[in-house]
């Protein structure tokens, strides 16, 4: 086959070009931009507005990044070296991971298994130890504090989310992204289990630092927690990564509770694919919205709600799972 | 481990996103803060010594500058201790148009505080408000004195210029503006359940320690002392207008806050009654008045600029001491004046309201979280610069 | 209680969507837009060399020691007695404004200028002869519109075009 021909197989297509690396990027290019602006129009003013004035300042975060490129990273004496440098390149990387297992439409996906939820859920939670490790390696008291936070925060958030997600599986009766997204056709799994669906929506928000849970990176408080020694484009990547989490996580709320794909105009994988991305986009830039709303809670706060209001919520969510099955709802085979 | 062995001792020194122009020597164990120490004096400027070499009308600009948002709390302090000194008193409507002053910038010295501290707790939000909503105050007061922060409006014997034309109107649209304002600044911020949890319960300071401690200003009308000195010993024209001494009783940050919010409407009322009460009359005492050439004086009251005697370039003030007092924004401001009859005083003591309210900074942080410190430095309105002059 | 704290959470997401699509903006954009200040306002000092009384009131009244007297040489000879003149200091003056203040014949009036930028430390002291030559005028990339600050119930402040440049 030749390259064209190779370039669109899913396989290749998927981690690569839509949803995959590409598009990733551009995602945090555009996405970076509509925080500021948002925040900026809430807040009476205008934001980034200079560097292709007719558009509105939308190619800021591109120059931002050349910035980077070029800033030298300094790297101060007495960190552990290979630990400092490495993290964020795994950080950045592993964010991306679960994208491989996402489906963009009924016969497009890179590979198919009856556990991709699972996998999708598991490969998502590699994460935070990355930021355990840049803590450390650091040699500064504040990153300690800040990378210590988010232990804490791991701890009360991931058995929330997994149980939320798991009583949709319970639900669907199976456990594959596929055969969840397609047995939202008549109607998506936000009418069906609204606890499990704001449950999540709040938990993706503590994961991944979106205020009112900027809690490992709070700045009046520690500086900037795990990143304060970073500068140059080891900072742009780490800045970078809590997005592309945000991307990842609002891809899997999409598929499990707004019909991933459904309702699409055409079969065609690409334009079914532009409908997920587009929900998982809205979620992304209400994320971003908040940033422009709440002041950020303390960690105890935030620990108090993963453990007593998350967890009961999410056992409550397969509760309801349970009753609508017992009900007669059912789904697939 | 012992608690020895436990506590980290952390710097939130001058080079830190929310520290001021100052130092906090933090011991915190785990996440409870263990002590507390401010490091203040990193902009020590010797204002009460250079106030032994410059002369007495030259000091009016000096001691403005250390309090930067609350100006004319220091100018009133300053004058209403020399006009003590100097046996005089200025005429009526002069000290209806200090108090206009002082109240526009009580305004907007408070929306100052309250910004600062919305981006201590994380909110932006509230930053950029409250920034932006000073502008039509500063506006106003640029269009009173000619300068938007250091105004330099009151000298001995009364004001340096009178009320524009129309100013009354504009006024009266930044106050209604303010108003409508303040639903959205209750749905988005002093409302919002993440502030109310960040500040609730914080800080906690007792009446008793209140008082015990010589804390000033709404710091102590939180905490349910109604002292205020604007009716304890009534100056300017005080005595003759009708306004509240607000205080709430819970003593915690989040009432701290909500003083500072409703003394701002408390404010209001009071500008919108020296608009309408103000008497006619002249702006500078006569016995300076008479000192000014006849073609001058006639220019000055056309224009509404005041022009000094040539007696202000070496102004000479009776030997004597004085001691006056002044709420301003952040808190009580006591001036006491000495001299012996030369040019410049032989001892001017400036006694701010946020050099009396460093102690809360040991004393509110014992037992509180490492977040709680953003929440009660905000909530204090401390300015570094004021403490350490 | 639950239910409370929802609403109020709704409430402000609410408030933030409103203000997200139809907030005014409170920006004047310099230097394309520069605001015109008031008559009143406390700019840069320009001097009158023919009106000036050479009293020195002007330079014992300055709170910074920004006004410094100078011997004037060929007045001094012609009239037999030491004449001074102020010159200005720009890198004290603290524009309080006591010099204009209490002269005499009105030979110091403020301008509304107050945005220039010099290049080196020697331009901001000015001598007597400089001094009355007036206030250099600020140079701009592009020719800047003026606007009025206009004070507005609804908005603040709304900055509209004054019609003059």
């Amino acid at each position: 086959m030749n390259i064209i021909d190779l370039l669109f197989q899913p396989y290749i297509f998927i981690p690569l070009v839509f949803p995959g690396l590409i598009a990733a990027f551009v995602l945090l290019l555009i996405i970076i931009w509509l925080e500021r602006k948002i925040a900026a129009k809430v807040q009476l003013r205008y934001g980034p507005l200079y560097v292709l004035k007719p558009l509105g300042g939308v190619i800021q975060t591109i120059a931002d990044l050349l910035r980077y490129l070029f800033q030298e990273p300094i790297i101060p004496k007495d960190v552990d070296k290979v630990a400092f440098l490495l993290t964020p390149v795994f950080l950045f990387g592993l964010a991306y991971l679960p994208l491989v297992i996402i489906p963009i439409s009924p016969t497009y996906y890179a590979f198919r298994s009856d556990l991709s939820l699972l996998i999708a859920l598991a490969l998502a939670t590699l994460a935070p130890i990355f930021t355990l490790i840049m803590g450390w390696a650091s040699n500064n008291k504040f990153s300690l504090i800040g990378s210590v936070r988010e232990g804490y925060l791991v701890t009360s958030y991931e058995m929330p989310i997994f149980l939320s997600a798991l009583s949709m599986a319970v639900l669907y009766n199976s456990l594959d992204l596929v055969e969840i997204a397609e047995a939202q056709r008549k109607i998506w799994g936000v009418f069906l289990n609204p606890v499990a669906a704001a449950n999540m929506l709040v938990l993706i928000y503590m994961s991944t630092s979106k205020f009112p849970f900027e809690i490992p990176e709070a700045e009046s408080e520690i500086v900037a927690g795990p990143y304060t020694e970073y500068s140059g484009i080891i900072y742009g990547l780490v800045m970078g990564a809590s997005y592309i989490k945000l991307y990842v996580l609002s891809l899997i709320y999409s598929i499990l509770f707004l019909g991933g794909w459904n309702p699409s105009p055409s079969p065609d994988p690409l334009i079914s694919g532009g409908v997920l991305f587009l929900k998982a986009f809205i979620l992304v830039a209400f994320g971003a919205f908040l940033r422009a709303v709440y002041p950020r809670f303390r960690i105890d706060q935030a620990v108090n709600i993963g453990w007593r209001i998350a967890f009961p919520l999410s056992l409550l969510s397969i509760l309801i799972s349970l009753i609508l099955i017992l009900g007669g709802v059912s789904f697939g085979s | 481990m012992s608690l020895e062995e436990r506590t980290l001792e952390l710097l939130i020194g001058p080079q830190h996103p929310a520290s001021g122009h100052m130092r906090l020597v933090a011991k915190i164990d785990g996440d409870i803060v263990v002590e507390l120490r401010p490091n203040i004096g990193y902009v020590h400027r010797s204002v009460e010594k250079l106030a032994e070499v410059k002369k007495f009308l030259q000091i009016i600009p000096l001691v403005e500058r250390p309090s930067l948002a609350d100006t004319t709390a220091n100018n009133l302090a300053y004058v209403m201790a020399l006009e003590k000194l100097l046996g005089i008193d200025p005429p009526e409507r002069a000290k209806y148009l200090r108090t206009l002053l002082a109240e526009i910038n009580r305004i907007h010295s408070h929306l100052y505080g309250l910004g600062i501290h919305g981006v201590m707790i994380g909110s932006s939000t509230a930053y950029m408000w409250c920034f932006g909503d000073r502008e039509p105050f500063l506006e106003l007061a640029q269009e009173l004195t000619g300068a938007r922060l250091t105004y330099s409006y009151i000298i001995p014997g009364g004001v340096r210029r009178d009320l524009p034309k129309g100013f009354a109107e504009r006024a009266e649209k930044a106050i209604k503006y303010l108003e409508g304002r303040m639903k959205d600044y209750f749905d988005i911020y002093f409302n919002n359940p993440v502030v109310k949890a960040r500040l609730e319960g914080v800080g906690v300071l007792s009446k008793e320690d209140a008082i015990k401690l010589g804390v000033t200003g709404p710091n102590l009308r939180a905490s349910g002392v109604a002292y205020d000195v604007r009716r304890a010993e009534p100056y300017a024209a005080y005595p003759h207008l009708d306004f509240d001494v607000i205080t709430e009783e819970e003593g915690d940050c989040y009432a701290r806050v909500m003083v500072r919010v409703r003394e701002i409407m408390e404010s209001i009322k009071i500008i919108r009654q020296v608009l309408k009460e103000i008497p006619e009359g002249p702006i500078l005492h006569e016995s300076y008045e008479k000192l000014i050439p006849p073609k001058l004086r006639e220019e000055m009251k056309q224009r509404g600029v005041v022009k000094f005697p040539s007696v202000f370039a070496n102004l000479r003030v009776p030997a004597g001491e004085a001691i006056s007092r002044v709420e301003g924004g952040r808190g009580e401001v006591v001036f006491h004046v000495i001299s012996d009859g030369k040019l410049s005083p032989y001892r001017m003591r400036m006694v701010t309201p946020s050099f009396r309210n460093v102690i809360l900074f040991e004393h509110l942080t014992r037992g509180a979280r490492v977040a709680d410190i953003p929440a009660i430095y905000g909530s204090l309105d401390y300015f570094p610069p004021e403490a350490d002059r | 209680m639950g239910v409370e704290r929802t609403a109020r959470h709704l409430r402000a997401i609410f408030t933030g969507m409103k203000y997200l699509f139809i907030g005014p903006r409170l920006t004047i954009m310099y230097p394309d837009e520069i605001e015109e200040l008031p008559e009143s306002y406390r700019g840069m000092i320009e001097y009158d060399w023919d009106s000036c009384i050479k009293c020195s009131l002007c330079a014992m009244v300055c709170p910074a020691d920004a006004m410094k007297m100078y011997v004037s040489k060929e007045e001094s000879e012609r009239e037999g007695k030491v004449v001074k003149r102020p010159g200005i200091n720009y890198t004290r003056c603290v524009f309080c404004g006591f010099c204009v203040d209490i002269c005499p014949t009105n030979s110091l009036r403020f301008t509304g200028v107050h945005d220039v930028a010099y290049y080196t430390y020697e331009e901001q002291i000015y001598t007597p002869q400089e001094f009355s030559k007036g206030v250099p005028k600020p140079i701009y990339d592009r020719e800047p519109k003026k606007v009025k600050a206009i004070l507005d119930e609804k908005r603040g402040i709304v900055y509209e075009p004054s019609g003059r440049s």
